[in-house]
């Protein structure tokens, strides 16, 4: 207890560092992994799990429901027992810190505030828990509230607000005492788009700005690439692929990753030649193309990415453009999406900007594509 | 025929059936039926009490003689401190059921629902069993070497308290257990996630939040309780008298008439003046423990109450901020495990408490002995013999089952309308209407008999078939508004709306989309009307004649006469009855709360 106290005290410290700070100041902590185990019954919902997040890193679990990100939350936060291996912060094992003790923030998808208590109350909780002092808890809460733009709510009760603004005060509870480490399970997903994408930018701008390691989890694959340091992404349990945003959406290393991650045209196709990544193929429907690509075998079957926005479109056929026929054309507003079937039967979908110059192609006009050799990325 | 002579006739036909359309009709029957047989006899009670010279004579006599101000002041003293041990020790029950999963939460949930709807008769005869003389309870002390004289643990205050407590603890720990279960379960994690204990989840999260369950289970605590009858005749002894009991001494010896009235009145204006201030203070829900009404003159109360619970919200925290931070910090020290084993601790008393005087009555029933003894000498069915071969038995148990099964006719027949017209219609005054329907819940029973008396006398309805039946359709009316409201209330109206949208008739939508979804709580609300009456015994008393003898009345004349395992059989026979009534209703209580 005395030991927590102290710890406690300490990080205070470094909160006040940080605020200070103009630059930023990572108070937060690395978290490792090591074969984490979590059933429910016969059904596993987290199996073997290994990873290691930076202290300070924003790290985004991304998934379809049921693949284990929320199991992995709230094994971290306490909430669930560990059926085996073990989970580190800063080197050391939590597992036997209940979760007050833990001394992380949370923020959930109902929001989860106190009704009985004020905006400004819900947000002391925390202050309150740990014992700090009336003046110091009063002075930090009012810190976070002019962080959050929260500080004119600070006596509603939270039935009185928009959700939004209920999220920003929830945001505001995790953050005050400048913890070490932030949970966020789906926190955006009650929200309406425009308020989801302004919240998504101030909470990267807080992530910046107190420096604990977030750990956010999301099923929606554009709030992953905006705001992560790095994804990773989860299916039945397992972590399939951990990286930069920018690498997750470009080189995916599986047909699961390319497809739940942005729109994809994943064509099967046979290697003919692979010279130290410059490659040859031909998709099953016979067209023969080019690839550049450092993932990929010699040779044998192979699966080809190629995202919608790096198709071109062209009236007129040349040298390196295949024909396609137009099945479906939606006007997307910045983007027009098309659908098209390639002689020889495949489907393609192409997402082109919207420009003065181009209209809609009707259905069944006849269209030429091409795509460069870097824009395909070979599946391994 | 011109269009016009065509299209008239459609158009005032149409304005015609619009008015016999109107849901707000479907309350008519039951209004009326309760305007007759309740609220008259109750107006003809109060004109009774004041007839004295001058008219007030009566109340002053209630006011100046020891003996009746005295048990006013006890019996207020026994129900309040029955209603602090039911939260003080429901709590923690109702926390258990919450806490716990699959299927224990089942079984612990059933060992406090099971007894919910076991007759209060009953139950209180199960206490006086284990308690008694040769009971388990003072063999098991001997054995253990406690004392060596079997106790005289009956007829004091203690077990009225206990008898009481264990009664009504079901009643509290559903309340409580429905507000819990109503809270966001993140609510409690964000707590701990915040670095609160379990200890301060509970204090600053989990209490203040169920704070409108605990009051309102007090509430119906103290109220029924204030209304008690059958429990302290039996358990108490003469200085436990509570004031209701007077009021059956007194009709059984004829005095003045009017003084008896009084003693009724008095009794009603205090049950209907604490509910009318709790109602006042938290809404009137809290009496069928239900969701707001939708209505439109209940807006102006909600936001007064809101405002009000702010200014409590406000001084509550500052008394918690001044005493509670320190002693939360303090107790905080201790293992996490102590309040975990606390919550245990206390809802295994509880459940064994509840449960054990049932078990004992159903192994007693098969005892060998001819007088209470536990454990029975030996085992003979010779008991459940005598009660299928005694015809005494028999017609009383026919006589019930009879009159049970007609009052549940009426019951559901008016209540299920007038819920329809509840939920449905979108008339004013929709609470002051519910309240009315729901209001014979809180009205004691000895109240209700003797002002039913009165006017059955008139119409020649005292002993008969049909009298008994309507006036236990009294209390089974409210308990078949409340469960088939809320399974009304659940029928998303969006279906209804799709099957009219797509060509039905408002009565082929009822037949085809709410029929079926309000079933199972139709088929819950008569097991529950028939089971009220069935186990009827205060408004019986008054009402029946001696050749009109009921089940209860002969449990009744039998407990007060000699304790014999005849009566462990009728019990008996009375839980298989209520476990087969779960077992078809559990779809339904796992929604609502149910009637009581």
């Amino acid at each position: 207890m005395a030991e927590t106290l102290d710890w406690r005290g300490s990080r205070q410290d470094a909160a006040s560092r940080a605020s200070a700070a103009t630059g930023r100041d990572v108070i937060g902590s690395g978290i490792s992994m090591r074969n984490v185990v979590k059933k429910y019954g016969a059904f596993v919902a987290a199996d073997r799990i290994n990873l290691d997040i930076e202290p300070g890193e924003f790290i985004t679990l991304l998934g379809p429901s049921g693949s284990g990100k929320t199991t992995l939350l709230n094994l971290l936060a306490g909430f669930q027992t560990i059926d085996g291996g073990e989970i580190l912060i800063d080197g050391k094992s939590i597992a036997h810190v209940p979760t007050h003790r833990r001394g992380f923030g949370m923020v959930f998808q109902s929001y989860a505030l106190f009704p009985n208590m004020t905006v400004a109350q819900n947000v002391a909780f925390p202050l309150r828990m740990a014992g700090v002092d009336r003046a110091t808890s009063d002075r930090r809460v009012a810190e976070t509230l002019e962080m959050m733009r929260l500080s004119e709510h600070a006596r509603k009760t939270p039935s009185e607000m928009s959700g939004g603004q209920q999220q920003r005060v929830a945001i505001a509870r995790a953050i005050v005492m400048r913890p070490k480490v932030v949970l966020m399970d789906e926190p955006l997903s009650a929200l309406d788009r425009r308020l989801r994408e302004s919240i998504q930018i101030e909470i990267r701008e807080l992530h910046q700005t107190i420096g604990s390691t977030i750990l956010f989890v999301t099923h929606d694959q554009s709030e992953a690439l905006t705001m992560s340091d790095r994804i990773a992404v989860m299916d039945k349990g397992h972590i399939i692929q951990m990286a930069r945003p920018v690498e997750i959406y470009r080189h995916p290393q599986s047909r699961f990753v390319a497809s739940f991650v942005g729109e994809s045209n994943l064509i099967e196709a046979e290697i003919l030649e692979n010279r130290g990544g410059k490659m040859r193929l031909r998709s099953r429907a016979g067209y023969v193309f080019e690839a550049e690509s450092r993932n990929g075998a010699a040779s044998g079957a192979a699966t080809v990415l190629v995202r919608p926005e790096r198709i071109a479109l062209h009236d007129q056929p040349s040298a390196n453009t295949v024909a396609a026929t137009v099945t479906s054309a939606l006007f997307m507003g910045e983007t027009l999406r098309i659908e098209a079937v390639m002689e020889g039967g495949e489907t393609l979908l192409i997402r082109c900007p919207d420009t003065a110059a181009r209209n809609l192609p009707e259905i069944g006009t006849r269209i030429h594509v091409s795509w460069n050799a870097q824009d395909c990325w070979v599946l391994a | 025929m011109s269009d016009t002579s065509i299209s008239a006739p459609p158009a005032t036909a149409k304005g015609g059936r619009g008015f016999w359309r109107n849901p707000a009709l479907l309350l008519l029957p039951a209004t009326l039926f309760l305007a007759v047989i309740y609220v008259l006899p109750l107006i003809d009670l109060g004109r009774v009490s004041m007839t004295g010279e001058p008219w007030w004579a009566h109340f002053a006599r209630v006011f100046s003689v020891p003996l009746y101000w005295e048990s006013l002041i006890r019996t207020m003293k026994i129900a309040l401190t029955v209603a602090c041990l039911c939260a003080v020790f429901g709590y923690p029950t109702a926390l258990l059921i919450q806490r716990s999963r699959g299927i224990m939460q089942v079984l612990i949930a059933t060992t406090v629902i099971l007894p919910y709807f076991i007759a209060i008769l009953i139950r209180t005869y199960a206490w006086m069993v284990l308690l008694g003389r040769n009971g388990p309870i003072n063999k098991f002390a001997i054995w253990l070497g406690i004392y060596d004289q079997p106790l005289a643990l009956l007829f004091n205050r203690g077990t009225v308290l206990l008898g009481m407590t264990a009664v009504l603890m079901p009643l509290m720990v559903l309340t409580i257990y429905s507000s819990l279960s109503r809270l966001d379960p993140s609510l409690t994690r964000a707590a701990l996630a915040s670095g609160a204990g379990p200890l301060a989840v509970f204090w600053r999260v989990l209490l203040p939040l169920t704070l409108p369950g605990i009051g309102a289970g007090f509430l119906l605590v103290f109220v029924s309780a204030l209304g008690f009858f059958i429990t302290p005749t039996l358990l108490g002894g003469p200085a436990d008298q509570m004031f209701a009991m007077h009021i059956t001494q007194q009709a059984d010896s004829i005095t003045g008439e009017g003084f008896l009235q009084a003693l009724a009145v008095v009794l009603l204006l205090i049950t209907l003046g604490v509910v009318a201030v709790a109602g006042r203070m938290m809404g009137f829900e809290f009496i069928w423990g239900g969701g707001k009404l939708s209505d439109t003159t209940e807006a102006p109360t909600k936001t007064r109450n809101r405002a009000a619970g702010q200014g409590r919200r406000s001084l509550g925290m500052m008394v918690a901020d001044l005493i509670g931070w320190p002693l939360l910090r303090l107790l905080g020290r201790m293992p996490a495990a102590v309040g975990a084993w606390t919550v245990r601790g206390i809802g295994v008393l509880i459940i064994c408490t509840l449960i054990l005087p049932i078990l004992v009555v159903i192994v007693i029933s098969f005892s060998e002995a001819s007088y209470l003894t536990f454990p029975p000498p030996g085992w003979s069915l010779k008991w459940y013999e005598k009660f299928f071969s005694d015809s005494n038995w028999m017609t009383a148990f026919w006589n019930s089952l009879g009159i049970a099964a007609l009052s549940a006719t009426i019951a559901v027949t008016l209540g299920a309308s007038a819920a329809m017209g509840i939920v449905r219609s979108e008339i004013r005054y929709k609470s002051a209407l519910m309240l009315l329907l729901v209001s014979p819940m809180i009205v004691p029973p000895v109240v209700l008999g003797l002002s039913l008396y009165s006017l059955f006398l008139q119409m020649g309805l005292v002993g008969t078939y049909f009298g008994l039946a309507a006036a236990h359709a009294i209390g089974g009316i409210p308990i078949v508004v409340v469960i088939v409201a809320a399974s009304l209330q659940a029928v998303d109206r969006k279906l209804e709306q799709g099957a009219a949208v797509h060509g039905a008739s408002p009565l082929t939508v009822f037949r085809t989309v709410t029929l079926p979804a309000i079933a199972p709580g139709l088929a819950a609300a008569v097991f529950f009307a028939f089971l009220h009456s069935f186990d009827e015994l205060v408004l019986s008393l008054f009402l029946s004649s001696p050749r009109m003898k009921t089940l209860p009345l002969m449990l009744w004349a039998d407990i007060n006469y000699q304790l014999n395992p005849v009566l462990a059989v009728v019990s008996t026979l009375e839980v298989l009855l209520v476990v087969g009534g779960i077992i078809l209703a559990r779809p339904v209580l796992s929604r609502s709360r149910g009637g009581h």
